[in-house]
């Protein structure tokens, strides 16, 4: 089974868990349609 | 993106464990304003402050997907004036992507970092050495251009 991406939906908890795990944040703006 | 460099084992394996991921839609305010949003994709890195440090705009090739982020973490721990984790970085993505159109940037950045850790200018000069031995056509090789004098 291959691997699943795990995408943050909410901005400050994605920059708490960076502060909090010492990595950088990449953020994709993305059109669904 | 979804169909082709988001699906690729590498690159979801890079994402899950070495950077926190977060996708958004391309009309999601304020995030839109405060990054200038022009276009999608766009995809940018950031630390933990929200501070930006490398964009790439349209589509980008599981290939060059890695190396644009490390250049983007190795560009970050340069400005954040961690030399040492800056230097691993950009070597990481020399060693590992060596024909990426991210190498020659890294390249400058490592010998500009190696100078800035250091003060000695071996490291600009080397950086110069590599540009144009390995990427003669390359605007960073003519940026090195000056410390072949070094």
């Amino acid at each position: 089974m291959s691997n699943v991406l795990k995408w943050e939906k909410d901005f400050e908890t994605a920059l708490e868990r960076a502060k909090k795990e010492n990595k950088f944040v990449i953020l994709d703006f993305f059109n669904p349609y | 993106m979804n169909a082709v460099t988001y699906s690729d084992e590498v690159v979801i394996n890079f994402l899950n464990n070495e950077v926190i991921p977060i996708q958004v839609q391309f009309d999601f305010k304020p995030l839109t304003t405060k990054y200038n949003l022009q276009w999608t994709p766009t995809i940018i890195v950031l630390d933990s402050d929200g501070k930006e440090y490398n964009r790439t705009v349209g589509y980008i090739s599981p290939d060059e997907f890695v190396p644009f982020i490390l250049l983007g973490i190795g560009k970050g721990y340069m400005e954040l004036e961690n030399y040492n984790k800056a230097i691993d970085t950009f070597k990481r993505l020399i060693d590992n992507y060596p024909k990426s159109k991210a190498t020659p940037e890294a390249i400058y950045y490592h010998g500009v970092c190696g100078y800035k850790s250091s003060h000695e200018p071996k490291h600009l000069k080397t950086a110069y050495e590599l540009l144009k031995n390995n990427f003669p056509d390359s605007d960073w090789t003519l940026r090195a251009e000056p410390y072949k004098e070094l």
